[in-house]
């Protein structure tokens, strides 16, 4: 064991963090909205889009993250060069893109499919009963999403959220395929000179290890937070 | 890039699907061990010692925020670094297949762990007490009474866990094992590279196919065991 090299990488892996919460945070941002979408497009079953949004989150969730990622990675960007430069001529730079963009594509496409799933869970838990009474009491229907359903969705939804976002975030370390120089890509290459996988590794697993503790500390900080009415009711 | 082949998009099927067994041997493996041990984990979960609350609660802490892809190297170079330190004995010779049994099994014990806890607090501690009180031995209680209920609860979760490891077992192409992936990224290699879209499409597609298996499998199972117990529900219904 080599410790000085062990303490050495663990700084040096610490400023690759930027990139893995840029990461992590810009796919559940994109998701969020577009993962609604996708389970109000469920949940309403609106004719064409119905069978494909079942599709997608259904190949989405089965195959494996790097699949995903070796997928994307290897073919996205001849793709997207065929399309932009080929048949429209935009001359673009396509291969020039910083691959943090392909990053975030590829684990955005993961989060939309899998909170979709989370928001309709969330949304069928809750019962009709409560749809009907705010329809008696006169209120629109948009306005029962926005203060009868989706507040109380949201609460039965974090817990799953926090899941995905962990998920993600452990997924993140696969981003070096990608050629993304997060933690897991700087702590790879200092062990590469001098073959310290083992130190390297556990530098890794000590930083996901913290980041992890602090997401689990943020989550169930968010979950009692938004479920404070809910407490005060069943107490 | 060359223009997408169907013709070697399905050959691709014949390429990959000789190494789905060695895919299936590892998940199936992985399944017992991290079931055994997330069992022991729950176990020390529920009891009344704190020591084993306390090891059982951190080690699942801990593991969940790891990322697969670190504890499968970790384990891959750090485990029989491990044992010849401190067992002295030298697993050079061990096969890769050994390493990723290892790593999925700790990693999806903890997962289970929680699933199996959950379970096991949803079932009636009453339950428990009706059963010794008709004169059943502990252990009698447990395996006839509580088990099959948790056994129930537990099962949409456990399929979800086990759909989560499947997925995962695809990363242990990463240390030199041949499994599908393996075969799959040998195949690029030998065509230098080019028809990476057929060949990862071909394999997503026999992933889709498996994970379909489970999810229909565990729908099938859940209606299969609900339905007995919806019996059981209407006969104490009527007895009482």
């Amino acid at each position: 064991m080599n410790t000085t090299f062990l303490i050495h990488t663990f700084w040096l892996s610490i400023s690759g963090i930027p990139l893995t919460i840029l990461i992590t945070g810009a796919a559940l941002l994109l998701g969020l909205p577009l993962g609604f979408g996708l389970a109000w497009i469920k949940i309403r079953k609106i004719k064409v889009l119905y069978p494909l949004a079942v599709a997608y989150t259904s190949l989405i969730r089965a195959t494996p993250m790097v699949l995903l990622i070796l997928l994307f990675y290897s073919t996205l960007p001849s793709f997207l060069n065929v399309i932009i430069n080929k048949h429209f001529h935009l001359g673009i730079k396509v291969f020039d893109i910083n691959p943090v963009i392909y990053a975030i594509i590829v684990f955005a496409l993961i989060a939309i499919a899998n909170l979709s799933e989370v928001f309709r869970s969330a949304i069928l838990t809750i019962d009709p009963g409560q749809k009907e009474a705010a329809l008696m009491v006169g209120l629109s229907p948009t306005q029962i999403y926005r203060r009868i359903i989706i507040p109380q969705a949201l609460v039965s939804a974090i817990p799953n959220i926090g899941n995905l976002t962990l998920n993600i975030l452990k997924g993140t370390s696969l981003a070096f395929m990608m050629a993304v120089p997060e933690i897991t890509a700087v702590a790879k290459t200092a062990a590469s000179y001098t073959y310290n996988y083992t130190e390297a590794y556990i530098d890794i697993f000590v930083i996901y290890f913290i980041l992890g503790a602090i997401l689990q500390v943020i989550f169930k900080f968010l979950e009692r937070y938004l479920g404070r009415h809910k407490l005060k009711r069943t107490a | 890039m060359p223009p997408f082949s169907f013709e070697f998009f399905l050959s691709v099927f014949g390429e990959i699907l000789p190494y789905l067994p060695i895919t299936l041997l590892i998940i199936i493996l992985s399944i017992i061990f991290s079931s055994l041990l997330g069992s022991f984990l729950a176990a020390g979960g529920i009891s009344r010692s704190l020591f084993w609350r306390t090891v059982t609660q951190s080690y699942v802490f801990v593991l969940r925020s790891t990322p697969p892809i670190v504890l499968l190297f970790l384990v891959f170079y750090g485990f029989p670094k491990l044992l010849l330190l401190f067992l002295n004995i030298n697993v050079n010779g061990w096969q890769k297949s050994v390493f990723v049994v290892i790593a999925l099994s700790l990693l999806f014990a903890s997962n289970l762990a929680e699933v199996f806890k959950a379970a096991y607090l949803t079932v009636n501690t009453g339950q428990r007490e009706a059963a010794l009180m008709a004169g059943l031995s502990e252990w009698q209680a447990f395996y006839r009474i509580t088990l099959p209920q948790t056994i129930v609860v537990a099962l949409p979760n456990f399929a979800n866990t086990v759909a989560a490891l499947i997925k995962d077992a695809a990363l242990a192409y990463v240390i030199g094992l041949v499994d599908m992936m393996g075969a799959g990224n040998n195949l690029i290699a030998r065509n230098f590279g080019h028809h990476s879209l057929e060949t990862y499409l071909a394999l997503a597609v026999v992933y889709w196919v498996i994970f379909i298996i489970v999810e229909q499998g565990t729908k099938y199972l859940e209606k299969y065991l609900s339905k007995s117990r919806a019996v059981d529900t209407t006969q104490s219904g009527v007895t009482a």
